[in-house]
């Protein structure tokens, strides 16, 4: 195998298992700017906000919401949710990208 | 930077998928140039940029930003290759895990799988290539100017949305420029250049045959 692959699979491995480093470093953060919900922004800005109400709540089936199991609140659920929704989202984005390139291309993934 | 649905309104969300729709359409037509030896390459990066959007940094003030990995895959691959991957992590970000947005998912694949890649990839390109500036100190400063870029362009997608709906996204140009900007400027780019210098310094040291292979599959 490619040995710069070789070397970026050991590193994807890694960074799952520290993962929860993500989380734990921003724990009482506000988190990033302008990813709010609706209520806080609402309450930040001290008025509704109708069509950020409308539109927000377009597509509420995220499975793992946050990158976290829902209920998985304390920083150690939260943090074993965080490694789940590492491994599952580096599954699923690999999959994805390897159906592209099967199907979409036409090109062996061998 | 994944802009949440509600805070562009209808009419922001529309123009950047009718942006979007001829780029990736190039963007997926040049994955054709895709050589068999970069297919599980491609694979890896977008894994890690999956990965490396997880790991969030502090920001003085109270939020919080992170690295996207954008101008790696640029300058190891391709900045169309940058636009395929970064489609498909945001689309599981938003599908899966919430992050992002699905009215929103065309400007935000515009803001860190277009801007920020080409950005990062045409400066490092410059740097290297007009001014003989040493290929890992380019990379790093590509990556630090392509994630400030792509920030401040979020910035202003969300502060002009009060001058066209009100409804959306409150804050004005001048609250909401200056937040994506500085954040930036001071946590993630910083972070983006040091990670993406040390991943070409590996790669230029161990596969010095990858950088030739990048400008023959380009065409």
């Amino acid at each position: 195998m490619d040995r710069v692959v070789k070397a970026l699979l050991i590193v994807i491995g890694v960074m799952v298992i520290l993962s929860p480093i993500g989380i734990l470093l921003v724990w009482n953060s506000q988190g990033a700017w302008g990813e709010w919900d609706v209520s806080t922004v609402e309450h930040m800005v001290g008025h509704k906000l109708p069509g950020m109400e409308k539109l927000s709540t377009l597509w509420n089936h995220a499975v793992l919401p946050d990158y976290d199991v829902p209920g998985w609140e304390d920083k150690l659920h939260a943090s074993i949710g965080y490694i789940i929704s590492a491994v599952v989202g580096t599954v699923l984005v690999v999959t994805l990208y390897y159906l592209l390139v099967k199907f979409v291309v036409g090109k062996g993934t061998s | 930077m994944h802009i949440p649905d509600g805070y562009l309104g209808p009419y922001t969300c529309a123009f950047f998928y009718l942006i979007m729709i001829p780029i990736w359409y190039k963007a997926f037509r040049w994955l054709k140039n895709l050589k068999p030896s970069q297919v599980p390459l491609l694979g890896v990066l977008t894994a890690f940029a999956f990965l490396v959007m997880m790991y969030n940094m502090p920001v003085p003030g109270g939020t919080t930003a992170h690295i996207v990995g954008g101008t790696i895959i640029a300058i190891l691959i391709s900045p169309w290759a940058a636009t395929v991957s970064l489609s498909i992590v945001l689309l599981i970000q938003a599908l899966f895990f919430g992050d992002g947005g699905i009215t929103t998912y065309a400007a935000n694949v515009f803001n860190m799988g277009v801007v920020l890649p080409f950005v990062g990839y045409y400066t490092y390109k410059f740097l290297s290539e007009r001014f003989k500036l040493n290929e890992v100190i380019s990379a790093g400063i590509g990556a630090y100017i392509g994630i400030v870029t792509a920030a401040t362009v979020a910035g202003i997608e969300l502060g002009i949305q009060p001058y066209i709906q009100p409804g959306y996204c409150p804050y004005p140009l001048r609250v909401s420029v200056p937040a994506m900007a500085i954040a930036h400027l001071v946590t993630a780019g910083p972070a983006a250049a040091v990670v993406t210098a040390a991943v070409v310094w590996y790669v230029k040291k161990s596969r010095p045959d990858l950088f030739a292979m990048r400008t023959i599959a380009r065409g």
